[in-house]
């Protein structure tokens, strides 16, 4: 049986179309298909699995999938942090052309030059091992990743110095408001392969297939020259902002949080349609929209006063850095759901006890935990005193990954319907989350802390009423 | 068991390597500390900065180090498994030495490094770092205590090699490349790519002599760094400096009986080093080296001063080395055949009064362990057993003790 990794998201149709004109029908894939296991036509035994992009280098590495596909800046994204991983590039395919940009905002440098000798330059992106990787070649002191789910460009230039952002041209970097410095990878998608795979198991009428997709070898990384050392300086210090900074998030907390909003009377311009910097309805206040995820380590680092996420993400940052200053100032109660423990369907346990004892006599040595919440997965893991176990990080879509890739997976869980229909089931809850108000620990004391107060109360007022009208 | 338990890449030291191992560093800690060197420790974590801001690391090295963010490092600074032992070092003197004129230290740590398959990611080295105006004499006594510590620990055949990386610089910025394409360019010298050394020959046409003489060719002590002077200075007027600080040490090193070999080439980051460099090997296995790294002290905030170091790869001397057997050990052994309390206290007090003594004593833990001699305590009796079958009786522990005490009494 060989078994191919696809890629969900935008490459999808594209890359469905790609394969059935080379004679490769995979059911429902083109068609934005629920489940993640496809079966395919116009070949032998195919198992065919949809995953996150990202996912995909992970789980070729590992050996899970003998073929995959996915935009070559994921696979350099995880090679340049694991280069002896089993994977094999094979070439690109004439879809899903994007590049990498090491980009500012404007006026913010003059050119990669201008970085020479600078300290502390603080890069924000979705690919932190490229970034780190553009940091050592460049020989940047003193440089610091800050990885981020998604909407890199949202932070040029108060919050970030640099943004490494994907873009498939200068004039798709401009509509983000950047302009570019270097262009760090040129790719497409990829084809890539499980270096034992391809030396042990006839794949043979697979890569003809694709190759017959027209694979090329071009683009790939293009590292930026060394530049000048210099000095040790003291580290900058933050100067003293008078405005309140508040974070919005994007995603589907959206909802939650317009009508959260809405009931305390607050109504920012521009957030309901999707603008990154939404104008403030209050004077001294300035909001700015990015990733739930990424909230609590901004706002421990001061770059916000205030951000609306949930418990899972503020949980999460304090799993993993448990003296990080973030607190819970507001519980606002909506868009509750469970992160649970969950596993197949028809694994004889009904509790998490169950299950340990059942795997370990099933003679499973390593426990593998797939989860988009690696760390509160890890946390979970320890306090229930798990034997060998290895946390699996996913980009979502986690629920294919059981029984065959994972064991168990650590995951948010609204009605249970998604779990029926993929032969899931919760064996434990961890806890409800629910979106929340996060400050930095003492952040209420000052000018700043009267108007961040004034603002938390018509968010629990607001967030009363609601309750009261339920 | 299939998997070991044992994360990978990383090894168990068993007591056999340790009485080795500990020989080796005390064998170097003396020599160090016969010099005037004194011992510092660094802790095993460190800024990732201090190593991306110095560029005594390569990206690629860099690439391969442990580093993370620390539980606190929410602000997103990561940290670092010590990757080596110069850089902690002078980052201890610049916090807390740096009154000092001169600074002499060594070190025995160990350090980590990413390595495929189960190649060792922890290694150990031994190292000392000069820090303070002491050139040449500096250079010069680095390369005498290197190799009075390989000596010590009995290795013959020590193989000593000196560059300058004033030479290859002198070399590569007379090819007009820019910065990036020298590092390329210099790798592939190393590597032995004749290619690399046609693009030399191509980019300075004017150098005459072939420039795989300078940067390949090896030859010995002062006369071969005579010849190089002759052939190249007269086109080549900035290797005049790099020679000179070669010739000064190379004719000191003569004078006390070590000819090294020359090289035009030998460390792949020749950027971080500003003077000379030098390698120990033994048996075609590179156990040490070192150089002067005169802008290092600067580059981590301290004030400008120079500074040179070597290291010893433990990994490789523990291989090349035999150890003295150790004396054995004459250990008497105290067995209790009761197990009541007072039985067991008895023992250790029996142990402990003949270690009050000067013997050396051990309770018997299991019968395996039982040797000769050996007192065996219980019933309220006292007997000594001896070598060759002798046992005696005693009337009491206080004779008992005597007895074993006393051996030349005995018959």
């Amino acid at each position: 049986m060989i078994k191919l990794a696809l890629p969900t998201g935008d490459l999808r149709r594209p890359l469905a179309a790609l394969l059935e004109r080379a004679g490769l029908r995979v059911r429902g894939y083109g068609e934005g298909s629920r489940s993640y296991r496809l079966s395919a036509e116009g070949i032998g035994p195919l198992r065919v699995r949809v995953f996150r992009e990202r996912d995909i280098p992970i789980q070729i590495a590992l050996g899970n999938y003998d073929v995959g596909i996915c935009g070559l800046h994921w696979v350099e994204e995880f090679l340049s942090r694991y280069p002896g991983e089993a994977i094999v590039r094979l070439g690109g395919l004439p879809v899903g052309e994007v590049s990498l940009w090491v980009a500012a905002a404007p006026g913010q440098w003059d050119g990669l030059r201008d970085l020479a000798g600078r300290w502390g330059v603080r890069i924000v992106s979705e690919f932190p091992n490229l970034a780190e990787a553009f940091a050592l070649a460049a020989r940047l002191p003193a440089y610091r990743v800050v990885p981020v789910w998604g909407a890199a460009e949202a932070y040029p230039p108060e919050d970030a110095d640099l943004a490494l952002v994907a873009a498939s041209d200068g004039s798709a970097l401009a509509r983000m408001g950047l302009v570019p410095l270097h262009r760090l990878l040129e790719g497409r998608a990829w084809v890539i392969a499980n270096r034992h795979s391809l030396r042990e198991k006839d794949l043979a009428r697979l890569l003809s297939l694709l190759a017959a997709c027209g694979l090329e070898a071009g683009g790939g990384l293009s590292l930026p020259p060394p530049l000048a050392l210099s000095r040790v300086t003291p580290g900058r210090c933050p100067t003293e902002r008078s405005t309140v900074r508040i974070a919005l998030p994007d995603g589907h907390q959206q909802r939650h949080v317009l009508e959260a909003l809405a009931e305390a009377g607050l109504q920012f311009e521009g957030y309901a349609e999707g603008e990154r910097r939404p104008r403030s309805p209050l004077d001294g206040v300035e909001a700015k929209v990015v990733r739930p995820q990424d909230m609590p380590q901004m706002v421990a680092l001061g770059a916000f006063d205030l951000a609306i996420s949930g418990r899972d993400c503020l949980l999460e940052h304090l799993y993993r850095f448990p003296s990080s200053p973030v607190e819970m100032a507001l519980d606002l109660g909506r868009g509750a759901f469970n992160v649970s423990a969950v596993v197949a369907a028809d694994l004889p346990a009904r509790s998490l006890g169950e299950a340990l004892r059942y795997w370990r006599d099933q003679g499973v040595t390593t426990l593998r935990i797939a989860s988009e919440f690696v760390s509160i997965a890890d946390h979970y893991a320890r306090s229930r005193h798990f034997w060998r176990y290895r946390v699996i990080p996913t980009a979502g879509a986690s629920e294919g990954f059981v029984p065959e890739d994972a064991e168990l997976l650590i995951e948010g869980t609204e009605t249970g319907r998604t779990l029926v229909e993929n032969q899931l089931k919760a064996i434990d809850v961890l806890f409800r989350s629910t979106t929340c108000v996060i400050v930095r620990r003492g952040s209420l004391e000052g000018p700043r802390g009267r108007i961040l107060s004034t603002l938390l109360e018509r968010l629990a007022r607001g967030s009363v009423a609601a309750s009261a009208r339920m | 068991m299939s998997e070991p338990l044992r994360c990978r890449g990383m090894y168990d030291m068993l007591p056999a390597h340790m009485e080795r191992f500990r020989w080796v560093e005390e064998v170097f800690r003396r020599t160090c500390l016969a010099w005037g060197y004194r011992e510092v420790r660094t802790p095993t974590v460190e800024h990732l900065f201090l190593f991306t801001a110095t560029g005594t690391l390569t990206p690629q090295a860099l690439g391969r180090v442990y580093s993370f963010l620390d539980w606190d490092g929410w602000s997103g600074e990561r940290v670092v498994l010590r990757p080596e032992g110069t850089i902690p070092t002078a980052r201890l003197y610049v916090e807390h030495l740096s009154g000092e004129p001169l600074a002499k230290l060594f070190y025995v740590q160990n350090v980590f490094h990413f390595a495929e398959g189960e190649a060792r990611r922890e290694e150990w080295q031994a190292g000392v770092e000069l820090i303070g105006d002491t050139q040449p004499l500096g250079d010069v006594e680095l390369v005498l205590v290197a190799h009075q510590a390989l000596s010590s620990l009995g290795l013959d055949r020590i193989g000593l090699r000196l560059s300058h990386p004033g030479l290859v610089r002198a070399v590569l910025a007379r090819t007009g490349l820019p910065p990036e394409d020298q590092l390329s360019l210099y790798d592939g010298i190393l590597e032995g790519d004749a290619e690399a050394l046609a693009r030399v020959r191509q980019r300075i046409p004017e150098l005459g002599a072939p420039p795989e003489l300078l940067l390949a060719e090896e030859g010995q002590g002062l006369a071969f760094l005579r010849n190089l002077r002759s052939v190249f200075l007269p086109v080549l007027p900035e290797l005049e400096a790099p020679m000179r600080e070669l010739e000064e040490v190379v004719a000191a090193l003569e004078e006390l009986g070590l000819t090294p070999t020359l090289s035009g080439a030998l460390v792949r980051h020749y950027e971080y080093y500003t003077g000379p460099v030098f390698r120990f090997e033994v048996d075609g296995r590179l156990v040490g080296a070192g150089g002067r790294y005169d802008s290092l002290i600067g580059l981590l905030g301290g004030r400008d001063v120079p500074a040179s170091g070597f290291a010893l790869y433990l990994g490789e001397v523990l291989d090349l080395v035999e150890p003295p057997r150790p004396s054995e050990v004459d250990v008497v052994w105290v067995q209790t055949v009761g197990r009541r309390p007072q039985d067991v206290a008895e023992a250790f007090l029996a142990v402990r009064l003949l270690r009050e003594r000067g013997r050396g004593a051990q309770v018997v833990l299991s019968p395996s362990q039982a040797g000769v001699p050996r007192l065996l305590l219980g019933d309220g009796r006292y007997r000594v057993a001896l070598g060759g079958g002798q046992e005696r009786e005693a009337a009491s522990l206080e004779e008992a003790l005597a007895l074993l005490t006393q051996r030349e009494g005995l018959p």
